[in-house]
């Protein structure tokens, strides 16, 4: 049965007999079929995806559905589950996404795992997992077709009632080394398929193939046809940074403190002209490369004073319970960070992509992960713990001392904040410039409506166990955090300084920005 | 370059008879966009996971352009028409699942509900034509 795993096993440990951590788990292996193959064509790109497919899939849906990755091997992936039915999500989940990254490469390519689940009583140790239970596991995983899920029996017995899926039957087979003969059966995540899949099979491989053809021809034409407008688009996003750093020898920096609101964007049609307007430029003395970090355009900040007020609310069930918090004094960016404070970060390659549009409205489409880059570089570069608000903090700095549905009443008012349906800004000049609504008791502006804000914490449904002192609460899965505020495309429900959503951390949204926060 | 451009829009006329449409990505005609889970007039106890189903088109992150894969879009309750012009809309009511995710938990007061599935693009533009699922409705206990 076993074999030089479990003798492995044994051999180097005698002390913690009484203690073996041994455990009943669900453990799925995973590898890619023709590894060889695809590194004999490209050594160093395969490695590269292969290393972006664990970090940015792979690992997160293990922890997404409450799975532990054990070990990486070159080609492949060991994990193991509390849950067969999670364990078997996860499979599919993993296989589903490959055929979305596949789809634009030619097939001799497509990186495809085989990917087997077994249920099996293993030995646990921190970086490995022993017992032939992981050896069936990596047996079902061999024999598996290229982007199938095959499951033992033990799995099937534990999860067909569960997940609503198509399961096809192997039948028993004999696997290398494992005396007793294995159940399979090969999961098909759309039950209508079930009956399908054999006779069509051929078909769909040619009718997709066609498909792809057609569609790559009819993108590229697409592209011909549009490329045009993309370009004069990206005429007017460029010259951003350099026109920065055209100023740099101008006068010192003394009017930071001058807010400069209220620049009524006038000339919507032609933003291209790089116009020179009288104020806000002699204040971006952004120098060229060498004194560049001893220059930075710091986003201006207001300073709260610390205090304790109830959070949340009972309009929503995302904001039940209210609750007391204390939070510590601090400082909060008076406008969520600027187009022109983002390219900062951008031209010093620190920020992954050049923001588009007027340098005074605030940069959009930006995720949690994009406003963490931007705080770390801005901390580094000025030597300040510049981060991102915690949420209570957020809510005690928008509530503004005020404990009223708005910080201004229990009822709504127009021209308070930028919303749907609430200004008269047009919709082409959104993200309206910074300041275009009236600032909070605190004198900050946009703290509700505008665009949705990124907070440090990670999303929980509902405040149980939410921490009483003002910090971020950032235990639990944080596949998903907080945006505060609501954005110009939501209505005035979403200003309320309580309002909470969430969003899925790596992913962009064109209404997402951010202010930053400083500890004092 | 004016001529070149009005050959190649012809040609594309010609050839995607189709798909020709502003702001969306053309997706194949065959592409089915269904609830796995629940059924329509399912009646349920408290949450549920709501699984989503994709056919002929491939599942991927928000942000990833490539050709015919997409994102889903869980609306609930939602009885405005789609705008395909704009970005599926992010609120309470329009649930994103930007990282590819196939199935959610979801929790609803009770009585009945309204759910559809949207399949959002690299920018979350709907598809042209857009894919969108049969709109199912469920009753919470």
């Amino acid at each position: 049965m076993g074999e030089i795993r479990k003798l492995k096993s044994s051999r180097g440990s005698d002390p913690p007999r009484e203690s073996t951590p041994r455990r009943l788990a669900a453990i799925v292996a995973g590898d890619i079929a023709g590894y060889s193959r695809l590194m004999q064509i490209d050594e160093e790109g395969t490695h590269l995806r292969v290393k972006r497919i664990e970090r940015d899939l792979i690992e997160p849906s293990i922890v997404g559905h409450h799975g532990r990755l054990v070990k990486t091997t070159g080609d492949g992936f060991i994990a193991i589950f509390d849950s067969p039915v999670e364990a078997v999500r996860c499979g599919i989940v993993i296989q589903q996404n490959m055929v979305g990254r596949n789809a634009s490469m030619p097939k001799h390519h497509w990186i495809e795992y085989r990917i087997g689940v077994n249920l099996g009583d293993v030995i646990v140790e921190a970086d490995d997992v022993f017992g032939d239970g992981v050896n069936i596991a990596t047996r079902l995983e061999g024999i598996a077709d290229p982007g199938q899920v095959y499951i033992s029996g033990g799995i099937y017995e534990q999860i067909k009632h569960k997940l609503v899926c198509g399961y096809e039957s192997l039948g028993d087979r004999k696997v290398k080394n494992i005396t007793d003969p294995v159940r399979v059966y090969r999961v098909l995540p759309d039950p209508a398929a079930f009956n399908r899949t054999r006779k069509r099979r051929e078909n769909i491989l040619i009718f997709l193939l066609s498909l792809m053809l057609l569609a790559i021809a009819g993108g590229a034409l697409w592209y011909l046809v549009w490329q045009p407008h993309g370009k004069a688009r990206d005429q007017v996003s460029i010259p951003v940074s350099p026109e920065m750093r055209k100023v740099p020898s101008s006068p010192p920096p003394v009017s930071l403190k001058q807010a400069a609101p209220l620049p009524q964007p006038l000339s919507p049609a032609a933003p291209a002209a790089p116009q020179a307007p009288p104020q806000a430029q002699p204040a971006s003395p952004a120098a060229p490369a060498p004194q560049m970090a001893s220059v930075i355009r710091e986003p201006e900040m207001n300073t709260i004073h610390g205090g304790g007020f109830t959070m949340g609310s009972n309009d929503d069930v995302a904001e039940k319970p209210p609750h007391q918090v204390s939070v510590k004094p601090f400082a909060i960016s008076r406008y969520p960070i600027s187009v022109r404070e983002w390219n900062q970060c951008a031209a010093a390659k620190a920020c992954a992509f050049v923001a588009a549009g007027k340098d005074d409205a605030p940069v959009t489409n930006v995720s949690w992960s994009d406003a963490k880059q931007f705080v770390a570089w801005l901390a580094g570069a000025t030597r300040k713990p510049y981060r991102l608000p915690s949420e209570a903090e957020w809510e005690y700095a928008a509530r503004a001392g005020t404990q009223t549905k708005y910080w201004w009443g229990d009822q709504f008012q127009p021209g308070m904040a930028n919303c749907k349906n609430c200004t008269d800004i047009a919709v082409a000049d959104q993200p309206a410039v910074a300041g275009s609504s009236r600032p909070n008791p605190f004198g900050l502006y946009d703290m509700g409506g505008g665009v949705d804000q990124w907070v440090e914490d990670c999303w929980h449904k509902n405040y149980q166990g939410a921490p009483a002192n003002g910090s971020a609460w950032i235990e639990g899965e944080c596949a998903s955090h907080v945006i505060r505020s609501g954005s110009w495309k939501n209505d005035a429900q979403y200003v309320r300084p309580s309002n909470r959503d969430s969003y899925d951390t790596n992913v962009r949204y064109p209404t997402h920005g951010f202010r930053v926060a400083l500890s004092p | 370059m004016k001529i070149t451009r009005l050959i190649a829009l012809s040609a594309v006329l010609i050839c995607l008879t189709s798909a020709a449409h502003a702001q969306g990505k053309p997706a194949p005609k065959d592409a089915l966009l269904y609830f796995v889970w629940p059924q329509n007039g399912a009646t349920i106890k408290g949450g549920f996971w709501c699984r989503f189903g994709l056919r002929n088109m491939g599942v991927t992150h928000a942000g990833d352009d490539f050709q015919n894969t997409g994102h889903h879009h869980l609306l609930i309750d939602v009885s405005e028409a789609l705008d395909p012009n704009e970005p599926i809309p992010q609120d309470k009511s329009h649930l994103h699942f930007g990282s590819g995710q196939t199935e959610t938990r979801i929790e609803l007061a009770p009585g009945k509900h309204t759910l559809q599935l949207v399949l959002g693009d690299a920018k979350h533009y709907p598809f042209s034509p857009p894919i969108v699922s049969d709109k199912i409705s469920v009753r919470i206990k």
